[in-house]
This record gives structure tokens, sequence and C-alpha cells, in this order.
């Protein structure tokens, strides 16, 4: 086995009267176990200038990314949108299937547990046709 | 404005053959900004009983079209426990035992099959699940009562 960690750290000094600090350590496991994952699809890096719905980890696709992930089991996803902000008003429009699920604007990343299955993809929208570039992996077991 | 950040760190010395060390760090912003933070933040914990699919962060129109984010983790110690998160019915993956998620949010209101709640069952047994949420502009509903 394998010991991989994930740590968040939220900091702010003044979006409350008293500072914030929110700081936890999670250790990527296998479903049900103490058991560290072993896999990972290691990090990727596309580059798209599209504005249409475009599936960025496909699920079972025999070549794709996703292609070993087991559905239902412990598969941690890290994204992150290697753009710069600019002026904010451009992002990537994450979804899960065809459910969105929220924007990484320039320089965001999210980190999320994945349930995979059939069809169970993970797309983009991008919100105009400007290159874009995206960093990805998939921690699983 | 405030100023919040988000920091990431993944690490593993024996994931493969040399070791992963990743650090990225963002700065929580309202939507249209080079450089406007986010001024509001809502901090939760709840105990999630077994059997039911709970809306843990409701959709609401104050919430609506701007940059939110979302930090959701799993208080449980039993590792074979675990909370499904989903939204609008779609799961999204599992938190076991200790696992957090941080991610956007758009809760768009104008979404096919309109229900952009963020959703969780626990299964195992009840756990407690904290949850911060990072937004901006939402306005309190008017007492009914005034």
């Amino acid at each position: 086995m394998a010991t991989t960690t994930a740590t968040i750290t939220l900091a702010s000094t003044d979006i409350m009267d008293n500072n914030m600090s929110i700081s936890n350590t999670a250790t990527l496991t296998t479903a049900g176990t103490d058991t560290g994952i072993t896999k990972t699809t290691g990090i990727s890096r596309r580059t798209f200038a599209t504005n249409s719905n475009t599936i960025l980890l496909d699920f079972g696709l025999t070549s794709g990314i996703a292609e070993n992930v087991t559905a239902d089991k412990s598969a941690k996803v890290y994204i992150r949108n290697v753009n710069d902000r600019g002026d904010g008003t451009k992002y990537v429009n994450i979804l899960i299937v065809d459910k969105e699920i929220g924007r990484l604007y320039g320089g965001d990343w999210m980190f999320i547990p994945y349930s995979g299955g059939s069809g169970k993809d993970i797309e983009f929208t991008a919100s105009d046709t400007t290159e874009t570039t995206l960093e990805y992996a998939i921690f699983y077991e | 404005m405030a100023t919040t950040t988000a920091t990431l760190t993944l690490t593993s010395a024996d994931l493969l053959g040399d070791a992963l060390s990743l650090s990225q760090t963002m700065s929580l912003y309202q939507h249209g900004t080079t450089a406007t933070g986010l001024d509001e933040v809502t901090l939760s914990r709840h105990n999630i009983p077994t059997g039911t699919n709970f809306d843990l962060i409701p959709e609401s129109a104050a919430l609506s079209e701007d940059a939110s984010y979302v930090y959701i983790i799993n208080k449980a110690t039993n590792a074979a426990h675990y909370i499904i998160i989903s939204i609008n019915s779609e799961p999204i993956g599992r938190l076991y035992a200790g696992d957090w998620l941080f991610m956007p949010w758009d809760c768009d209101l104008t979404a096919a099959a309109n229900d952009s709640s963020l959703e969780c069952e626990a299964v195992g047994g009840e756990q407690i699940v904290e949850y911060a949420l990072f937004h901006n502009g939402e306005t309190l509903a008017t007492a009914s009562d005034s």
C-alpha cells in the first residue's frame, strides 16, 4: 500500500471578526478500509479552445484516463484551471454527467470524491472559446 | 472585501516511483472581478442519520449566480462509514471517514431539472459532517412574522 495525503488549509484574517483557519488532512484509502490507495492516473494537462460541452474524464473508456476507476469505490479527482484569472469573467463549468457542479475560474482548483459508473463522466464547458488549460488527476483503488 | 485562501497539498512518498508533492493556493474571489474577495461565509456542523438523502446546502435565490465554494468534511472515524455527496440527484462521490472535498458550487436556479442543492446521505451509521460555504451577496429573507 501507499500513503497519500491531501491537506486543505482555508485561511482568512478578515472574513469574520476572528481569524478563520481550517486545516484537515485526509489519507486516501480504499473503500471501507485503512489501506492506502495504490493507483493514480498521474497528473495530466490538456489545452482546449472550445465552449462546447466536453468530456474531461471518460469513465470506462478503454483508453481514457478514467479507464480503471471502479464505480462506487474510493476515488478522488483533482482539477485545476491553469489559466490566469483575467477580468474574472472567464471560467470553466465542471459537470458530473449533465449536472453542473460549479465554475473554476483561472487559478482555481477542486478536489472531490468520484463515484464513477457507466456514463458518469466528468465534463466541462468553458465560458467562451478562449484557450483554456486544465490540469487533472485521479487517485483510485 | 475579505481575503480568503484555500491551499491544497497532495503528498506521497510511495504512490509513484518518485515522490508526489503538489501544492496549490487559490484566493476566493467574486465573479467578474480581478481580485475582490467573497465577503460571506456559512459554517455548519450536522449529525446525518442513515436512510435519507438530505439537502445539506439547499439552493437559494439568495445564493445564485455568483462564485461560491464549498468545503465538506466527514468527521466519522469508522473507516467503513461514508457520506454520498450528490447534486441534482447525481452522485458526485463518497466521502469516507476523514475525507474532505473542496469545490466550486454554482447555485443555478435556471438549471435543467432544476435543483442544484448539495445533498448528502450517510451509509453505515450516523455521521458528523461539517461544511463551510463561501459566497457573496446573500440577502436574508424577511421574517414571516414581521
